[in-house]
């Protein structure tokens, strides 16, 4: 009877417990990265070169149109806001450039991958495109 | 064959001498910066290409060829084919543009010790309008000494590959490579050529931003008339192939199809005597998986 009301308990949890992912705290930006000024131009050959390397490095989780549906997102422990959000695209550009280049957890850090200020910057513009 | 270096030759002047413009508009600044990843890896099928990652990159190779399709599907076109060739590489970029890496083979059970050093690389703007690489490697046959004749002597095990490589990104979609290269073994079997110089042509086309379409051909040059014991020696076949290549931020796939089950390149350019015929054709892959330290 105990055993069957331990069991009974487990299943009853299981499917009481949320399964819903949490999103990351406040990030904690360094003032040198809230004041930075875009470098680059939000024209048609930034937004080509943004648009490309986008689809190369963060679309796998963030999903096509940053609506955090790539096939990867699914495996993290964190979720992950949409780039539709007015939440995200409220922050300026210095911010996301520290969200997304600098990182933190699960975000990984793309300055490694991603050398070039005017590359990063075209992907910067290319996210306020997917509001 | 003449006709091949005549054809290629002129390819290679009027596609290197034209000045299409690289990249967009907003690339205005004064410094004139590297274009962007001509090619999305080192690896361009079984041969090299001029990138190379960023410095403290370390890259792991997997390729693999498969046996022929020539069995069609009883053997599921080569893929359960017995005779498969992999190679498992380990690539590190020591310094800005220096590679050095080591690969192991499972044909005759080699191991490559290689270096690539790209000393130019093609600026957006023109003001350097190739991109040049020198790559080498020197290869250890690994077999069994029972394998080789009954005067063996250590550096019978040695073979080596150096190799000149140009390249132009003519835009976003297109890029080019040719090169120029030599090939030493130690030991042949009767018949074959010690070394042999041969040229190569190579390239990748962007279908989407991911997807490109991929070839590469490389030819040893009959340059018999330079060893007059070599009169009767058979000269190696093209090595022709062609897939599609996937890249993420990490990785890079490509799938393919060619007529050599070599995978370092002096075995492609020495030993290879299948010809370009649909029946000699097997299905290959090459993944690459990069790691920033």
């Amino acid at each position: 009877m105990g055993l069957t009301l331990v069991f009974a308990g487990a299943l009853f949890m299981a499917f009481a417990l949320p399964q819903d992912k949490k999103m990351g705290g406040p990030w904690e930006i360094p003032a040198k990265y809230k004041d930075m000024k875009n470098s680059m131009k939000d024209d048609a050959g930034s937004l080509k070169i943004g648009k490309m390397l986008y689809t190369k490095h963060c679309k796998s989780c963030h999903g096509g149109k940053g609506e955090a549906d790539g096939p990867k997102a699914g495996s993290m422990k964190t979720a992950i806001r949409s780039f539709k959000s007015a939440e995200f695209q409220a922050q300026s550009d210095g911010v996301l450039y520290y969200q997304s280049f600098v990182g933190r957890d699960e975000m990984p850090n793309y300055e490694k991958k991603v050398l070039d200020d005017e590359d990063r910057w075209s992907i910067i513009n290319y996210l306020r495109t997917l509001k | 064959m003449r006709k091949y270096i005549f054809t290629l030759s002129c390819l290679l002047v009027f596609a290197f001498g034209s000045v299409l413009a690289q990249e967009t508009e907003t690339e205005t600044k004064k410094v004139d910066k590297p274009v962007r990843s001509p090619f999305e890896s080192g690896y361009l099928i079984d041969n090299q290409t001029t990138v190379i990652q960023p410095v403290n990159t370390l890259e792991f190779a997997i390729q693999h060829k498969f046996g022929t399709v020539e069995n069609g599907h009883s053997d599921l076109w080569g893929l359960f084919a017995s005779g498969a060739n992999i190679r498992l590489g380990l690539n590190y970029v020591v310094a800005n543009n220096v590679q050095i890496g080591l690969g192991v083979t499972k044909d005759k059970m080699t191991t490559d010790f290689n270096a690539k050093w790209t000393i130019l690389e093609q600026t957006r703007n023109n003001t350097v309008p190739l991109a040049l690489a020198v790559y080498g490697n020197i290869a250890i046959d690994g077999r069994d000494k029972d394998q080789f004749h009954d005067d063996f002597k250590s550096s019978n095990r040695l073979s080596s590959f150096a190799q000149v490589i140009v390249g132009r990104k003519f835009s976003d979609e297109l890029s080019l490579q040719t090169g120029l290269s030599f090939s030493h073994y130690n030991l042949i079997n009767e018949g074959m050529y010690h070394d042999k110089v041969g040229v190569h042509f190579n390239g990748r086309y962007k279908v989407s931003p991911q997807g490109s379409i991929i070839f590469n051909l490389d030819m040893p040059l009959d340059l018999g008339y330079l060893d007059t014991e070599a009169d009767n020696y058979e000269n190696p076949e093209p090595n022709f192939s062609f897939g599609y290549e996937i890249s993420t931020s990490t990785h890079a796939f490509q799938i393919y199809m060619g007529n050599s089950s070599g995978l370092i390149q002096q075995d492609i350019m020495v030993n290879n005597h299948s010809k370009i015929d649909m029946d000699n054709f097997m299905i290959g892959f090459t993944i690459t998986r990069l790691w920033n330290f």
